[in-house]
């Protein structure tokens, strides 16, 4: 069986909980950190036989990973390090105010060379809403730190449709990373209101508005700002400097298997999908226990292709239209009724066999995804 | 028992003036029930009809009573039903009887129904003995109720008994009454000895098929008997007959002034029908009884299955409702927004209410209705006419040259604080006034002239809201007349939404064509394009309303572990399309139209 190029590493600790967050997350509490990198290692050690040799990217999420100390992401990468080559992609993600020169350096050394830094804004009244623990300064501090410590690879989340935000705001935002900071990728990221969160009942209270106008405007900004300044708008969320984009997130969306380690990962190897178990104290004790097993069948792999392809700027080929089930011919699929109708609408352009978004149609891609289903 | 001995009578009266309250009592007094038989209310015994206090189906009784003069008489009553939708079969068995009780409420007074049901009675030469019950109330005001007697029924006053149902007071000279002045059975009709018998109900009973009630006028019915239906010439062999006491109870004849029942190897209650003559296949009568007339539903509606699934069942539960209930009519349809339904016909609202309810109850049916419409005669350029219940079938504008529709004409009493309201919800139906009666000092009595499509909906709520309950109203179906009336269209994208189409008066159209069209945009969800919500009268637009496309609807993250999330949500949207009605290029959810339809 083909080998796995893809490994994903959950790291569920934050100093503090952002009330619009639903990833799986917790204060570091009295865990023994030890144990639970112990626990990765001895989880890597039971499902490596699926990995391949070198691993083409590696991906450290969270939670915040950067709030590990030097130490144990030292004890970490001593593990990780034989499936790791100079050509491997080794991704950390990291909070502004979470290390120092010194761990940034060892983050360097260890082996990780593209740093994603959750900014989210630079502007104190946005940060405030959003309840972050860092002010927009403690980030470009963070950023410099990054790039003193040689990493040539950064990208900076930013979010927008934030209540409060205006457009003036979100291009203060942008011009401080085109203009200022000059990282080589950005994720930009429409608040959402996730199950689960304080955030989605403060919503329902009325309290935090939404406003769909608002938001196509500020996405439409920042694809224009950011397009401008060079960056390539390779996917929904993701703007990347030629030969920047993430090799991690595109082996996601082009259907690759992946392994995932730590509480609350996915893996998705030879057609089976399972997570680890979302709970940090019962994953130090048994770290292969799994959860939400899944066979996926080939038509779940069509639909999961329509949802992330059609995001992508590669586009989605046009026979993923067609249901597993009944087959069709391509030109069937170009006079049916949503791609036809769609098409005029420009929402969607058809080029050598395959459907890309226009910048309207990127800005509804779910029910633009829910129509080709 | 010899004619001479035999009464029929029915009670008249207006809803809750103790119709029932005295049959009961009645049957209670001749004993005719044992008292561990009775429960409260005995004659309405469907469901429905206890729940609603309301009678739909007639309920005779044959009652012996030992009167004062020491000898005992047949008493038959033929409990009718109260409504004016069923005011054929009403007409019917006041045509069975030789009297009737008129029931007043001693609080409440002459009530809309109460004169509704007078005119009913005089075109059946019955004699009327009126009643005013609930004596024993604190508020009986019975010097009032009197007065309006004579005022406005044109009965004298010392006619009239006091009594209450409820305390059992004058129960004894009720039945006195009955016997001394209703008068026995003419025995002129009984010269020529051929059989007649008018039907005046028939009811589908699982086990021995359909029962006829009947009146016997003239020959006798034997079991083994061979009889015909006049109206439609079939034969049939008697199997048993019987009278009510209440339960029917065989017997080896029925004999002229007879009310009964009888069964003989008929298959459907739509080979019986309501005010038909039966005669005998030996010695036929030469004509039938007068009176008899098909029933014409005169309400429409589509009637629909919210799930597409339980439209074998529908047809299945309509077909059993029909068995017992002639009046009802049904014809497959099918609409673009509500998929595959019937075409319904009820003789009025509250039957169309009753069926839909015994649908849901009965057959555990979810169903949902169109608006309700009546039938129109139309005259078209050519010279044809046509009639038409369903706005889909209305001929093109071009081609008609006059449209008519029904009229009622209708008894409405109001408290004179009210007369300037009720005029004006008079004048805002299109209605026409007629006369204006003083009954006493605090009420008056307005006959108009109203198109029944403009009373089908909501007039009668209205009216009660608008003289806080005080107010009441009965009608009868009156002539067609010519009106200005058009059909409405409504448009999604272009497209007719079938199950919207109205015929309305032109001065209306506007009106209703904004206010479903606001009502629609307020159900339809955002498309990725924008929707054109229009309300056309022959290919004019007179109202419209759009739905803006969606301008963003995007997931902001989808990696590795959000994947499978992301499909479900797709694989979920993809099953709840395929109960989406598509009009034009739209996708609606059926419950949208669902929506809009309950709430109008
Ligand atoms: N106080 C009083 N209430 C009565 C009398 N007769 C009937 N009722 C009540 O009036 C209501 C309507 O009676 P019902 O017989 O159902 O009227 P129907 O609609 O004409 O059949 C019921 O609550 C009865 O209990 C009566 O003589 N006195
Ligand atoms: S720091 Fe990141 S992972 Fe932690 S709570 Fe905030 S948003 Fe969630
Ligand atoms: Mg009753």
């Amino acid at each position: 069986m083909s080998p796995v190029f893809h490994c994903y590493i959950h790291i569920p600790f934050c100093h503090h909980i952002c009330p619009y967050c639903a990833f799986y997350k917790h204060k570091p509490g009295k865990l023994a950190n030890d144990a639970f990198i112990a626990a990765i290692l001895s989880q890597l050690d039971a499902e490596k036989s699926v990995l391949a040799e070198k691993l083409d990217t590696l991906y450290l999420g969270g939670g915040t990973p950067s709030l590990l100390s030097s130490v144990h992401l030292e004890t970490l990468f001593r593990g990780l390090r034989p499936f790791i080559s100079p050509e491997t992609e080794v991704t950390l993600e990291a909070n502004p105010a979470t290390f120092d020169l010194k761990k940034a350096r060892i983050m360097r050394e260890i082996g990780i060379n593209r740093i994603s830094l959750g900014v989210q804004s630079f502007q104190t009244g946005i940060l405030k809403t959003l309840g972050r623990d860092h002010s927009g300064e403690d980030a470009k501090i963070a950023f410099e730190i990054l790039r003193e410590a040689g990493f040539m690879n950064i990208s900076i989340d930013l979010m927008f449709s934030i209540p409060g935000q205006t457009e003036s705001l979100w291009q203060e935002d942008l011009d401080i990373v085109t203009s200022e900071l000059k990282p080589e990728h950005v994720s930009s990221y429409n608040l959402t209101y996730e199950e689960d969160t304080e955030f989605l009942k403060r919503h329902e209270s009325g309290e935090l508005d939404e406003n769909e106008d608002r938001d196509a405007n500020l996405f439409y900004q920042a694809i224009d700002h950011l397009e401008a300044a060079g960056f390539g708008h390779y996917e929904i969320s993701n703007y990347g400097q030629s030969g920047f984009e993430s090799r991690h997130n595109r082996a996601y969306w082009t259907g690759k298997d992946y392994l995932g380690l730590g509480p609350g990962a996915v893996s998705t190897i030879h057609g089976i999908r399972a997570k680890t178990l979302p709970d940090t104290a019962r994953f130090v004790e048994s770290p292969t226990l799994k959860t939400e097993h899944e066979t996926l069948t080939e038509e779940d792999r069509r639909i999961e292709a329509i949802a992330m392809q059609l995001r992508t700027r590669e586009g989605l080929r046009i026979n993923r239209v067609c249901s597993t089930n009944e087959p069709c011919s391509i030109e069937t699929v170009l006079r049916s009724n949503p791609i036809e109708s769609m098409t005029q609408q420009g929402l969607i352009e058809i080029r050598d066999e395959r459907i890309f978004l226009t910048r309207e149609g990127k800005a509804l891609a779910d029910p633009i995804a829910s129509a080709l289903i | 028992m010899s004619i001479e001995l035999t009464r029929n009578f029915s009670i008249i009266a207006h809803i809750d003036h103790g119709k029932t309250t005295l049959s009961d009592r009645l049957l209670d007094f001749t004993q005719t029930v044992a008292k561990r038989d009775q429960q409260a209310q005995l004659l309405d015994s469907m469901d429905l009809e206890r729940e609603r206090g309301i009678t739909i189906k007639s309920h005779p009784v044959c009652m012996e009573y030992p009167a004062k003069d020491g000898v005992t008489y047949q008493l038959n009553l033929l409990d009718t039903p109260g409504h004016v939708d069923f005011a054929y079969e009403v007409s019917r068995s006041l045509a069975a009887c030789e009297g009737a009780l008129l029931l007043i409420d001693a609080a409440q007074g002459v009530e809309a129904q109460t004169v509704a049901n007078i005119h009913l009675a005089n075109e059946q030469n019955l004699r009327v003995i009126p009643v005013i019950n609930k004596i024993d109330l604190p508020s009986a005001d019975v010097p009032a109720v009197l007065k309006q007697l004579e005022d406005i029924l044109q009965i004298p006053a010392e006619e009239a008994i006091q009594a209450s149902a409820k305390e059992g007071i004058g129960i004894e000279e009720i039945l006195e009454a009955v016997v001394a002045r209703v008068p026995p059975p003419s025995t002129a009709e009984f010269e020529n000895d051929s059989l007649r018998a008018s039907v005046f109900d028939s009811i589908f009973d699982t086990y021995r098929g359909v029962v006829s009630y009947v009146r016997m006028m003239s020959g006798t019915i034997n079991p083994r008997d061979g009889i015909r239906m006049m109206s439609t010439g079939k034969t049939y062999e008697i199997k048993e007959c019987g009278v009510f006491t209440p339960k029917q109870t065989k017997r080896d004849q029925l004999n002229p002034g007879d009310v009964g029942y009888i069964i003989a190897n008929v298959k459907s209650s739509s080979d019986v029908k309501i005010g038909d003559t039966i005669t005998g296949t030996i010695r036929p009568a030469a004509r039938p009884l007068p009176g008899f007339k098909e029933i014409q539903p005169m309400v429409f509606s589509g009637i629909y299955p919210v799930s597409t699934d339980d439209l074998e069942q529908l047809k299945l539960g309509m077909g059993k409702l029909q068995i017992n209930d002639a009046a009802f009519t049904f014809q497959a349809e099918s609409s673009a927004a509500l998929g595959f339904g019937f075409r319904c016909g009820f003789l009025g609202l509250l039957h169309m209410e009753i069926v839909q309810e015994r649908l849901r109850r009965e057959f555990n049916m979810d169903v949902i209705s169109t608006y309700p419409g009546v039938i129109y005669k139309i005259t078209k350029t050519d010279g044809e006419d046509v009639e038409v219940d369903n706005p889909s079938f209305l001929p093109e504008p071009q081609e008609i040259e006059t449209i008519q529709e029904p009229m009622v004409r209708a008894y409405i009493m109001t408290p004179n604080d009210y007369i300037g309201d009720m005029m004006k919800l008079v004048a805002e139906k299109r209605g026409e006034l007629e006369n204006t009666e003083t009954l006493d000092g605090t009420r008056v009595l307005l006959t108009c002239l109203l198109p029944l499509n403009e009373i089908l909906v909501d007039f009668n709520d209205k009216l009660k809201s608008m003289t806080r309950g005080y107010g009441s109203m009965d009608y009868e179906h009156a002539e067609y007349r010519p009106a200005n009336l058009v059909k409405l269209d409504m448009m999604i994208s272009g497209e007719p939404v079938d199950a919207f189409s109205v015929i309305v008066h032109r001065d209306k159209a506007e009106f209703r064509g904004r206010h479903l069209a606001k009502k629609l945009k307020e159900v339809i969800p955002q498309q990725l394009f924008t929707v054109a919500i229009q309300a056309m009268i022959g290919g004019k637009i007179i109202a419209r309303e759009s739905i803006t496309a969606l301008r963003k609807n995007v997931t902001a993250k989808c990696y590795g572990g959000d994947i499978s999330r992301k499909r479900k949500l797709l694989e979920k949207q993809k099953e709840g399309k395929k109960r989406m009605k598509s009009i034009g290029k739209v996708n609606i959810p059926q419950d949208a139209f669902i929506k809009v339809l309950k709430n109008d």
